[in-house]
């Protein structure tokens, strides 16, 4: 309800500084009325869940373009020049009519609902494959009868591939062969409510003679809150598992259980982990309430890797616990982590940022050649042009040769044939005295 | 939670008072910034679509109107600039006619 309030009350003023806008007389209040208008529909943009084109708005449209029209109209002194003309008296009347009666049949179409808003497109399942399954042997992965992935070993994922919404059957065949070590189907649901919309499928238990149990796992991939990660653990194990951080080796009493009792085939999902922790100090262990100290529980399989096991910001990570055979026949548990990046938020910048650097990198470029050509286009309009030709050297002309001028004083000619300098006639020599 | 047909609604009136600015009014610079707010009206449609289908090509689609939009703006604003030059007016009757 109060969203409500708030649209009319930002709408209303977004229409009437519209209107505002078209009135009045002054270029200046124009300008400035257009500049509510934007801040209007940035404010509507925030309430759409669009924060990084609401700040876009206000910086590119109400400051960079709308000042660049304060300047011209402040450098051309044209704030009241717009004096009615007799021609094209008819516009008036005529461009009313005809936005009355879009007006009419925009507000028809979209109120009577016409535009189809009921049907968003869904979004296909994301479906990845974990073999997690110590007796299996490497597998071939095929859902629906094609080949997603091939020769995967105990403790492998497949990547996600998207597949059809719907009734899904996955196999897993021993490597080379067409026998299936398993064999079942799973039903992923289409979704358009969400980002991204990913399950996991993992194979684990079974043993010599009993094939392997296939859990379906669906992922959270959602935006996480900044800095952290999420953390899932799905148990393939036998048995049931706790997760323990034991905090400093020397410390009984700092050992605590993150989540204790996660039964076989359980997921459970850690609350948001922030990015520096370190994984160090964690281990899943076996459930044992007759042990006193936490000490004291038998340690299955240890987080101390950290080039396997770190905290990775946005992301949203799986650990799969499963088991592993060892060569005299023993199980031992194994974990398998999974890390994807979590899905953007939506309408932020990182979202804007992917889309924009993987899918419509192209269309960026021209955008920034067109940016580049208008810079370039508007500094050679706007050159001023020098009509007045610029002051040259003039040379004095003269209607006869200077020579000539000399000729006519002197008496004969100044310039001999073959020496095209000027000369004066030799010097006659006077006549001596004596 | 607000209907996206309210925001198409104020999307299609805030279009046509940007249309009749085109129409009505003769001054060239005011002419642009309805122009201005025409691209505007089918920026907040484009915005309320994107969050009705929760696909944000909308946003990007957005992002690249507004490039255009400024480098519309550059170009148009360099025009006027130079016919007000040449006819000391920008009152765009006066500009039907292709000469000088």
């Amino acid at each position: 309800m109060t969203e409500v309030i708030l649209f009319i009350i930002v709408g209303g003023i977004a229409i009437t500084a519209a209107v505002m806008m078209l009135l009045s007389e002054n270029a200046v209040h124009s300008a400035l009325f257009l500049i509510v208008n934007f801040a209007c529909v940035a404010f509507l943009y925030l309430m759409l869940d669009a924060p990084f084109l609401a700040m876009m708005q206000i910086a590119v449209y109400a400051g960079a373009i709308m000042v660049l029209f304060l300047f011209v109209i402040m450098l051309l002194g044209a704030e009241k020049l717009t004096e009615p003309t007799k021609q094209f008296r008819w516009l008036a009347p005529l461009a009313l009519a005809l936005s009355a009666a879009f007006l009419l049949i925009a507000g028809v179409a979209i109120t009577s609902g016409q535009i189809d808003l009921s049907s968003p497109n869904e979004r296909p399942p994301m479906l990845r494959i974990v073999h997690a399954a110590p007796y299996a042997g490497p597998v071939d992965v095929y859902a629906n009868g094609e080949l997603l992935a091939s020769n995967v070993t105990a403790g492998k994922s497949t990547d996600f591939h998207a597949l059809a919404a719907g009734d899904t059957e996955i196999a897993l065949n021993i490597a080379g062969t067409s026998t299936a070590a398993v064999t079942t189907t799973v039903s992923l649901p289409g979704d358009n409510t969400k980002q991204a919309n990913g399950f996991t499928a993992i194979a684990y238990g079974g043993d010599a003679s009993t094939p392997p149990q296939v859990a379906l796992v669906q992922d959270n991939l959602e935006t996480v809150p900044v800095r952290t990660a999420r953390v899932s653990i799905f148990n393939g194990y036998p048995e049931a598992i706790n997760l323990v951080d034991f905090g400093s080796e020397t410390d009984p009493s700092d050992d605590k259980i993150i989540v204790g009792d996660i039964q076989p085939g359980a997921t459970v999902e850690l609350p948001p982990v922030n990015q520096d922790t370190s994984l160090r100090a964690w281990a899943f262990t076996i459930v044992n309430s007759a042990a006193e100290n936490l000490s004291d529980l038998n340690v299955l399989a240890s987080l101390n890797n950290p080039d396997v096991f770190t905290i990775k910001r946005d992301s949203a990570e799986l650990m799969v616990v499963g088991a592993e055979q060892l060569l005299d026949g023993t199980l031992r548990a194994a974990v398998i982590p999974l890390v994807n990046d979590a899905v953007a938020s939506f309408g932020g910048p990182s979202s804007i940022a992917q889309l924009l650097f993987t899918r419509y990198l192209l269309p960026f470029q021209l955008i920034a050649v067109l940016l580049l050509a208008a810079m370039v286009g508007a500094i050679v309009l706007t050159h001023k042009e020098s009509f007045v030709p610029r002051r040259r050297d003039v040379r004095r002309k003269v209607a006869k040769p200077l020579t000539s001028a000399i000729t006519d004083q002197v008496g004969h000619d100044v310039l001999t044939p073959d020496d095209r300098t000027p000369k004066l006639p030799e010097k006659q020599p006077e006549p001596s005295g004596d | 939670m607000v209907q996206t047909e309210a925001f198409v609604m104020l999307s299609a009136v805030l279009f046509i008072l940007g249309a009749m600015g085109v129409l009505l009014r003769r001054n060239a610079i005011l002419l642009f910034m309805s122009v201005e707010l025409m691209l505007n009206a089918a920026n907040l449609a484009l915005v309320a679509f994107a969050k009705q289908w929760n696909q944000a090509e909308g946003h990007l689609f957005v992002f690249f109107v507004m490039a255009v939009a400024a480098a519309e703006v550059a170009i148009g604003l360099a025009l006027i600039v130079a016919i007000f030059r040449t006819k000391q007016s920008i009152n765009i009757d006066e500009m039907h006619k292709m000469e000088g």
